[in-house]
């Protein structure tokens, strides 16, 4: 969405237009020594060249108006032609329902565009009306799912206007889609948190829903932080719960080797050490051993990292052989 | 051009081209129209961080710093007030106004922060900064929540302001305009459950994030606030992001600019040497034109001077040879950093 250009034969520059006599435009003074020059069109220049005058003698008008969305046109990433509609928009008392129809089209044409966002944001709180913003915000993500932009704005709504009750499905669809949309297991901890709460069942429920996930892709760090982030809510920790443990038991005996499955016994065992519990499945022997096969066969790329990580259980080996 | 030749740096090339980002930009580029200190921060660090800044002609310097300066915004005249003062982006609002009707003419965080790299990379005194000013613009824009707006003329809040914020109080070495205790409360809360960091609380962790946040941490001196558990996560949240470059989010793809993002992040946390040099530095190269300079997010697409610039201080983390040490909270060389230490001197001396 960059300057068009002066492809456009029926544009009508604003210096030749009549109504637009009466104001002189101010070109941009980019001083004697100017750098980075943008060899902007022809039109990108007129235009904001009327933008100047108007914003100079903060014009209140509805050609105003109209102006703006042509610069907004040639650069929605221009945050001062924003707000300067903003103020248009609450001193002409426009109608802001259309207004959220012109946001949400430049949305859709920049949906990557952090002033775009913040526009439709401040619409919505002046309307205080987020009735739009989970299918505007569900839209964008079906083109593209991790959309950064359209998850902060959804977040946003849905946590100020209250909008959780078809979150999990939400989110559950996404998932399904795309087991590994990191941004949806976000979401989905989004919801449990503010919302379903961490209750024992939850808690289980989540789990259960999590391995299931797992089993179908094991080397999924997605779904294997989420475990991690459920099981921050369980009073028993990462080694207390047996459903956990005798999963990954069961896919470590049928030869997974997924490094998110190895790293998360190996945090089982550390847990297990730091709680001072002797454990014979999950010392730091085992821990030093799981390390050393990560380090050297199935999680090459952190070699350093590996053994950075086998040294301190090795550290803590050599001190119990001291005493 | 990913083959085995393209795995030396084009150094030359790369000089070229930020030195025609420096000149003049094609029209396509308008969307950076009101962001363009952000483009010469990254071609002039980038010309320093390739040892270059001499292929700049002295003219040529001091006419960036004239520019830059002319961007800063001054307090109020009549009233004195200094909530907008900061250093603009671009001349595209750079005009007179009546002082009633000022309010559009204001600094912007990311371009303060930024433009008083450029000064400094260029060896600029800051003489003509109005430094309390600038402390004053950065207190306006601090929220209750401990982030920072941009700007005063409407615009979000989130991690990269705050650590536009935190750059701007360390370079100037002044932290009154920034309330330390309520912004190292924001970035704790914008940990994830996976202990990556996030724009604010409960998004997703990101890795561009994650580098602003440990950054201020460090700059602030509060790295101490994070728990041993805390910092071991980060540690592996960021270690996980190799692929063979550096991703920004679990299970994205590998981007060049991650090789500087995710590398700074895990240096601050002095558990850079854990990563694979190796197929990072592979994987930036890929994204190398070797024939008209710069890199790209990915092999064989369009370069930038952004991916451009942080490929080069991502292959100067690990350091490349010909390039530069990089102090990687601040994003430039330590010779521009050692002549910031330098000021701060003369100013404690002048005061």
């Amino acid at each position: 969405m960059s300057d068009s250009g002066d492809s456009d034969v029926y544009w009508v520059p604003y210096k030749e237009r009549p109504e637009w006599s009466d104001i002189t435009p101010v070109p941009e003074d980019d001083g004697i020594t100017p750098v980075v020059v943008i060899a902007h069109s022809e039109k990108f220049k007129d235009v904001y060249d009327y933008f100047r005058a108007v914003l100079q003698k903060n014009e209140k008008s509805e050609r105003a108006l109209h102006l703006t969305k042509d610069a907004v046109e040639l650069n929605p990433a221009n945050y001062t032609v924003w707000q300067y509609r903003r103020d248009l928009l609450k001193e002409l008392d426009t109608d802001l329902r259309s207004e959220l129809y012109y946001v949400e089209c430049v949305i859709k044409q920049s949906p990557k565009n952090y002033q775009v966002w913040h526009h439709r944001r401040v619409l919505v709180e002046w309307l205080q009306d987020p009735s739009q913003e989970l299918d505007l915000t569900g839209d964008t993500l079906i083109s593209d799912p991790k959309n950064y932009h359209a998850w902060q704005h959804r977040q946003w709504a849905i946590k100020t206007f209250g909008l959780f009750d078809n979150e999990l499905e939400f989110v559950d669809n996404l998932i399904s889609e795309d087991v590994r949309n990191n941004s949806a297991w976000n979401q989905r901890y989004f919801v449990m948190n503010n919302h379903l709460g961490w209750s024992d069942l939850n808690v289980q429920k989540e789990i259960c829903y999590t391995l299931e996930k797992i089993r179908f892709i094991k080397n999924n760090e997605s779904a294997w932080n989420y475990l991690r982030g459920v099981l921050l809510h369980d009073k028993r920790g990462l080694s207390g719960n047996a459903v956990v443990l005798s999963f990954c038991e069961d896919l470590f005996k049928n030869r997974c080797h997924s490094p998110y499955l190895l790293a998360f016994i190996i945090d089982i065992c550390d847990e297990v050490i730091k709680k001072g519990e002797a454990s014979l499945m999950y010392g730091p022997e085992r821990a030093l051993e799981l390390c050393k096969a990560l380090a050297d066969k199935y999680d090459k790329i952190r070699t350093k990292y590996w053994n950075y990580m086998a040294n301190k259980f090795k550290a803590l080996i050599d001190l119990k052989a001291t005493y | 051009m990913n083959n085995e030749e393209n795995n030396c740096l084009a150094h030359r090339q790369h000089v070229k081209y930020f030195m025609r980002f420096l000149n003049v930009l094609p029209s396509s580029l308008s969307s950076h129209d009101t962001t363009r200190v952000t483009i010469a921060y990254f071609s002039v660090v980038g010309l320093d961080v390739l040892g270059s800044i001499t292929s700049m002609t002295i003219d040529m310097q001091s006419r960036i710093i004239e520019w830059i300066y002319r961007l800063q915004v001054e307090p109020n005249k009549e009233t004195g007030d200094m909530t907008a003062c900061g250093f603009q982006g671009s001349s595209t609002i750079n005009m007179p106004f009546d002082s009633e009707k000022s309010q559009y003419r204001c600094g912007h965080l990311a371009m303060t922060y930024t433009g008083l790299c450029v000064l400094l990379t260029l060896g600029d005194d800051l003489s003509r900064v109005n430094r309390k000013a600038l402390v004053e613009g950065v207190k306006a824009l601090q929220r209750e929540e401990g982030n920072f707006s941009a700007t005063l003329s409407g615009c979000e809040s989130d991690m990269r302001f705050v650590y536009c914020a935190a750059c701007i109080s360390y370079i100037l070495n002044d932290w009154s305009g920034f309330d330390v205790k309520r912004a190292t409360d924001y970035i704790i809360n914008s940990i994830g459950y996976d202990y990556g960091i996030a724009q604010c609380p409960e998004l997703e962790s990101h890795g561009g994030t994650t580098f602003c946040a440990l950054a201020t941490l460090s700059l602030t001196n509060q790295l101490d606030k994070l728990t041993i558990e805390q910092i071991e996560g980060l540690k592996r949240w960021l270690l996980f992001r190799q692929i063979d470059g550096f991703q920004g989010r679990p299970n994205k793809p590998v981007d060049t600019c991650y090789s500087f993002w995710v590398g700074a992040s895990l240096k601050i946390l002095d558990a850079l040497h854990l990563s694979n040099f190796e197929s990072n530095k592979s994987y930036v190269y890929e994204t190398q034109d070797c024939v008209v300079g710069g890199f790209s997010k990915w092999p064989d697409t369009c370069t930038d001077p952004m991916h451009t610039y942080l490929g080069l201080a991502g292959l100067s983390l690990i350091g490349e040879n010909g390039l530069l040490e990089i102090v990687p909270t601040l994003n430039i060389t330590k010779k521009a950093h050692d002549h910031m230490k330098y000021l701060h001197q003369m100013w404690e001396t002048e005061s």
